[in-house]
């Protein structure tokens, strides 16, 4: 092998890596760093505090308060969205040009820009003129206050979330379904199994793989949750629907609080990291059926 | 055959649900403001209003806008095609040392999500004075462990032989690249750059942050700001420049629904 | 043109010798079949004269030149692939083409050997194909064609029939003969198939394990095989070996010990109503085979299980059968395997005439 031959495989990454190293990996411990300091951004000196972020952080309110809208956010969309979206896949999962159109249909929402979706959505739910209002008004129920009442902002949100993430959900359970070879379902119907029984002793458990890979992937991904707070309800009414990261954001860019907001970001970085390492545990433990 | 008929009629219920909210964009967008203030909403407006369109544009400096979020959205997908196709082949193909720590770092960004890192890159870009460049924009994204970690599952599919007889016939390694894997993971290359493209031209967190006026500012954070600009209750205003976003993209979707699916589900799959 | 010497050749994976001072000659113009079951070491040993693999030790000559250390691309060598590796994006003639412009041949002259080439192998009206528009055998034929069209001084093939169906294989097998008649080139041939081995090659090594069996002739490999295990791969069914001390009634003299006795199922004759000299062998009938023209006996002796094979034969409906084996087609091996020459029998039994 020549030097050029040697190094060839370098040369072919290093841009990648270089990249990666800059703004993923090194900002990463630049984080981690700015935790344990005091600074408001304009003033040249940052000074050491050790823990105090993370003390201030977990005695104060808004910040239990934070943690608790985003973890109850995180189970109601998962949850939602994993189980709608399943019996989704087990009623869409046929051929033909119809099912596809309407595979296509309830996608739509996922390649569509957040902010379409919050202003659209926030204008749905308007309390006076918006068009949900009415829909629930034809089933008989009253006026619903939606965004702006603190009891209902955070549901308001998780519906949001399900209906754009519903149709990127069923469309993978549904490429999971089709996986699964066609003559363990003959062989099911040879054995007499019940529908039920096959749904849940065959299909469920080969199943298993995609909804571990969908529920960990909603989970990060509702935990980081931004746009739609950002747009629809600014963390309101009463703080009702301030997350994680509206919270590091409000904190770093609003009040300059860099230290606090990357203590809060390292907490973040503390469930991400959990939530992926435990999606990785599992799906290197868990039986593979095929 | 009732019950055919039933599930047909549901099916159609579920495509409304989700069909609705941009029909009643749609309509928003061509009322007039008294129009939308109307309990129950009329569907149909009397008279379509057609300024609507042209007062969203006139908000901010849309052309601009638009301008900025195809440069970067196009500049972060030349930039990733440039250095994810090497890394991906080299990952794929070589053997060298330090390549498995090296694809850990791959792996490692893999699993960071932009939101938990904006504060320190912001601080970064602000140092390197790239806040409000296009450059700053598209730099972070130049290079994407998503796309290496896709294609290089695309190059190690493709069977040794095939290298072998193309050196056989005295192909160098780089016309082993350039005219048989390239051309090779080609599907896999399509849907990369649908998602990227995508992602990118919809992505509001980003821009938002690393962007303090309007040199770089893209669409979604123009249309985002025509709620600012024109209070809060001119929603047919608003949603005139929410479907002027929002249309390229639903078209592109509905030519090419077959693909841009497979992009989303399958690279989320494998 | 060219003779292919390989000169204490050594291959290594890490720890594990796959191939241990191998010594062979391939001659200039040969059809030379390598063949034996897998993981003998015969597709690395293929390898490593393409140049895909590289030898841990040892020399590799073409035409009488060193080529260790030159690139698979300039030891004037072509190769056709089990699974053909066709150029998925390229169509046929670009295929084929893609050797040509590599060397920088003219585009003239490209056009040229394309046309003559397709001409040869049948592939005229399909040039513009892609490859997964065509079905195997056109496949096979584009393999063909990209190895022919630069004028190797080898051909090499490795297990190219492999994946063809039955039919279609004994047709390519003809082709592929008669095209090395016309080209007059070096073939070096894998495959795992021993009979496919006796039909083409006009030389055949057996390999075992990573060490050269045997390098024969197709009939002197059956006839005079070198070792038990030569003896057992070549032919259908294979050569029915006894324990020397299972075999009663046969005594034996010799210089050496005699571990193994064997005998070609097609040698053995069954007993009834004629006068053999020979070794004689009574047991029970387990299975009968009838192929039509041939049929196949499984029978179990005191001494073992072993097949008899007869041409064209009425099926024969006994239980209890007589055989005899010719003493002049009994094959002795030592307990190492190696053939023994020079056994003689001592007490010659008659086969009793019209015995029941």
């Amino acid at each position: 092998m020549t030097a050029w031959e040697k190094l060839r495989p370098y040369g072919m990454v290093a841009p990648s890596i270089i990249i990666f190293s800059m703004f993923f990996i090194y900002p990463i411990f630049y984080m981690i760093y700015l935790s344990f300091y005091d600074w408001n951004f304009v003033s040249p000196d940052k000074t050491f505090v050790g823990l105090q972020n993370f003390k201030d952080l977990l005695t104060d309110e808004d910040f239990r308060q934070v943690l608790s809208n985003t973890t109850l956010y995180t189970l109601m969309t998962v949850a939602l969205t994993t189980g709608l979206s399943l019996f989704l896949a087990l009623w869409l999962n046929r051929k033909g040009v119809f099912h596809a159109f309407v595979q296509g249909a309830i996608f739509s929402p996922h390649i569509i820009s957040l902010v379409s979706i919050s202003l659209l959505w926030s204008w749905l739910m308007d309390p006076e003129y918006g068009l949900l209002n009415w829909v629930i008004g034809l089933f008989g129920f009253e006026k619903m206050q939606w965004l702006s009442h603190p009891e209902t902002s955070l549901v308001s949100l998780v519906i949001v979330a399900v209906w754009k993430g519903i149709g990127y959900n069923t469309l993978v359970f549904i490429a999971g379904l089709q996986s699964i070879p066609a003559d363990i379902y003959e062989a099911a119907a040879l054995d007499q199994s019940k529908p039920w029984t096959t749904f849940r002793r065959i299909i469920l458990p080969m199943l298993s793989p995609t909804i571990f890979f969908l529920v960990i992937i909603n989970m990060i991904g509702s935990f980081q949750v931004f746009e739609t707070i950002a747009i629809m309800t600014q963390g309101g009414p009463v703080n009702s629907t301030n997350t994680l990261v509206y919270y590091i954001y409000e904190n770093g860019f609003r009040f300059f609080k860099i230290g606090y907001a990357s203590a809060a970001g390292v907490i973040l970085l503390a469930i991400v990291g959990l939530l992926t390492i435990v999606y990785f545990r599992l799906l290197s433990s868990r039986v593979h059926y095929r | 055959m009732a019950l055919r008929v039933l599930n047909v009629l549901c099916l159609l219920l579920l495509v409304l649900v989700f069909a609705m909210p941009f029909g009643w964009m749609l309509s928003t967008s061509l009322k007039t403001l008294p129009e939308t203030m109307i309990f129950p909403p009329a569907w149909i407006p009397k008279q379509p209003v057609w300024e609507n369109y042209a007062e969203a544009w006139k908000t901010g400096p849309f052309l601009k806008y638009f301008m900025n979020s195809f440069i970067v959205a196009i500049g972060i997908l030349i930039c990733q095609a440039l250095t994810i196709i090497p890394a991906a082949y080299a990952f794929a193909r070589y053997k060298f040392a330090g390549s498995n720590l090296l694809f850990g770092v791959v792996m490692v960004t893999l699993m960071i999500p932009a939101q938990l890192i904006f504060l320190p890159v912001y601080l970064e870009l602000s140092a390197l004075k790239l806040l409000n460049t296009h450059l700053g924009l598209i730099l972070p994204f130049a290079s994407s462990a998503f796309g290496i970690f896709l294609l290089r599952q695309g190059f190690m599919q493709v069977p040794e032989e095939l290298i072998e007889a193309a050196r056989l016939d005295q192909a160098s390694e780089w016309k082993i690249i350039v005219r048989l894997m390239v051309p090779l993971v080609k599907p896999v290359l399509v849907t990369f750059a649908l998602f990227s493209f995508i992602a990118h031209w919809n992505d509001y967190f980003w821009p938002l942050v690393m962007t303090t006026n309007e040199t770089a500012r893209t669409l979604p954070l123009g249309i985002a700001k025509i709620r600012e600009v024109e209070g809060v209750a001119t929603w047919n205003v608003l949603m005139a420049g929410n479907l002027i976003l929002v249309a390229p993209i639903l078209v592109a979707f509905f030519f090419s629904q077959r693909h841009i699916i497979r992009a989303f589900v399958y690279s989320g799959v494998k | 043109m060219a003779k292919i010497e390989l000169i204490n050749i050594c291959k290594k994976y890490k720890d594990e010798t796959v191939i241990d001072d191998l010594n062979l000659t391939i001659k200039d113009g040969s059809f030379t079949v390598l063949v034996g079951p897998s993981g003998c070491g015969k597709s690395t040993t293929l390898r490593m004269i393409a140049g895909l693999e590289t030898a841990t030790g040892g020399e590799i000559r073409i035409g009488g030149k060193r080529v260790n250390d030159t690139a698979p691309g300039h030891r004037d060598v072509a190769m056709v692939f089990q699974n053909y590796a066709l150029y998925p994006t390229m169509t046929v003639r670009g295929n084929i083409e893609f050797g040509l412009k590599n060397r920088g041949v003219a585009k003239a002259e490209r056009e040229k050997l394309i046309a003559e080439i397709a001409e040869i192998v049948g592939l005229d009206q399909l040039l513009d194909r892609k490859p997964q528009q065509l079905s195997g055998g056109q496949r096979q034929r584009v393999a063909l064609a990209r190895a022919m069209v630069k004028k190797p001084k080898v051909f090499i093939l490795d297990e190219p029939l492999s994946n063809l169906d039955a039919k279609l294989r004994n047709q390519m097998r003809t082709e592929l003969i008669q095209l090395h008649r016309r080209l007059g080139t070096t073939f070096v041939y894998v495959t795992h198939d021993q009979v496919e081995a006796m039909s083409m090659g006009d030389e055949i090594v057996v390999m075992h394990q990573g060490v050269i069996q045997q390098a024969d002739t197709p009939m002197k490999l059956y006839h005079e095989p070198a070792n038990l295990f030569t003896a057992q791969f070549i032919g259908t069914p294979a050569m029915n070996v006894l324990d020397t001390r299972d075999a009663a009634g046969l005594s034996l003299e010799s210089e050496s010990t005699v571990a193994k006795l064997g005998f070609r199922p097609e040698q053995a004759v069954f007993d009834w109503g004629g006068m053999h000299e020979g070794y004689r062998l009574t047991g029970e009938v387990m299975t009968r085979e009838s192929l039509g023209a041939e049929n196949i006996y499984q029978i179990k002796a005191p001494g073992g299980v072993f097949f008899v094979k007869t041409f064209l034969e009425p099926l024969r409906e006994e239980q209890t059968v007589r055989v005899v084996v010719p003493y002049e087609q009994l094959y002795y091996f030592g307990p190492d395997g190696k053939r023994l020459y020079g056994v003689r029998v001592q007490e010659r039994q008659l086969a009793a005439a019209g015995g029941v």
